[in-house]
């Protein structure tokens, strides 16, 4: 059995546990969910949900592009967050930041995410083998 | 690369934000999480958990039938409950809809925010099956 290709990166939040920033299998990519934390400091940006909520979809993408991927070629992505005031704000931002073809989407409220985050990202996304 | 394409079905409710209904890539389709809404209307059907279950699962399944795939095909399905998930009732309709049993993951949830209507909204599920 072939190994698949790990990644982590120092452009995202270095990982709180044991997992990767994604892992890579059948031409697609899998990535762990993102929160609005600073890359280098690892500390939750300042501004609310929107800066955290844009952060949490920069360090996704770091993430993807360096697993040969891109934002453009995520095929599901799934969002949790806390306050159901934000939805109009998630989905502006969401709006702005994916592009066609747009990945399939899942979104729910949870009851907590790690330390206060507001919100949380994931997706799936093809790749190059 | 394999193409990859969104695809935004008539039989499934027309979607409210930016999403399509589905993402169609190598042999796989996702499908956007869906609840109990009437396509024709985009309103919430009536019959709390169990009417609203059965409703997103035709959703999904008509969604599945446009990318052409079906509900025998789902690999894996997640189903959101606001509240406690009521397994018996999920059971009962999964046990009568889906004719070879996909993986499950099911959990309760704070809220679902599928406007319109979305106050009333008990239970949404998502899907990735397989073109083959």
């Amino acid at each position: 059995m072939k190994e698949d290709e790990t990644i982590t990166i120092d452009k995202a939040p270095v990982p709180r546990g044991p997992y990767v920033h994604a892992r890579k299998h059948g031409g697609l990519v899998y990535v762990t969910g993102q929160i609005g934390r600073d890359a280098k400091t690892g500390d939750f940006v300042k501004g609310g949900f929107e800066a955290e909520f844009n952060q949490a979809i920069d360090n996704l993408e770091e993430i993807l592009k360096a697993a040969g991927s891109g934002l453009d070629r995520v095929v599901r992505a799934q969002i949790e967050f806390v306050d159901e005031k934000d939805l109009d704000s998630m989905n502006r931002i969401y709006g702005e930041r994916f592009k066609e073809p747009l990945p399939a989407r899942t979104s729910f409220g949870v009851a907590f995410l790690w330390k206060g985050a507001k919100v949380q990202i994931d997706c799936v996304a093809s790749v190059d083998d | 690369m394999t193409d990859r394409r969104a695809v935004v079905s008539t039989r499934g409710p027309q979607p409210t934000a930016t999403y399509p209904h589905a993402n169609v890539q190598g042999g796989y389709v996702w499908v956007t999480a869906q609840a109990g809404r009437d396509p024709s209307n985009g309103e919430m059907v009536a019959g709390g958990l169990e009417g609203q279950l059965e409703r997103a699962i035709s959703n999904l399944e008509g969604i599945l039938g446009d990318c052409g795939s079906s509900l025998d095909r789902v690999v894996k399905t997640m189903v959101m409950v606001v509240g406690d998930p009521r397994e018996d009732v999920v059971d009962a309709v999964f046990a009568r809809r889906f004719p070879n049993l996909p993986a499950r993951t099911i959990f309760g949830v704070a809220f679902l925010a599928a406007e319109p209507g979305h106050e009333a909204v008990e239970v949404q599920l998502d899907c990735v099956a397989s073109l083959d």
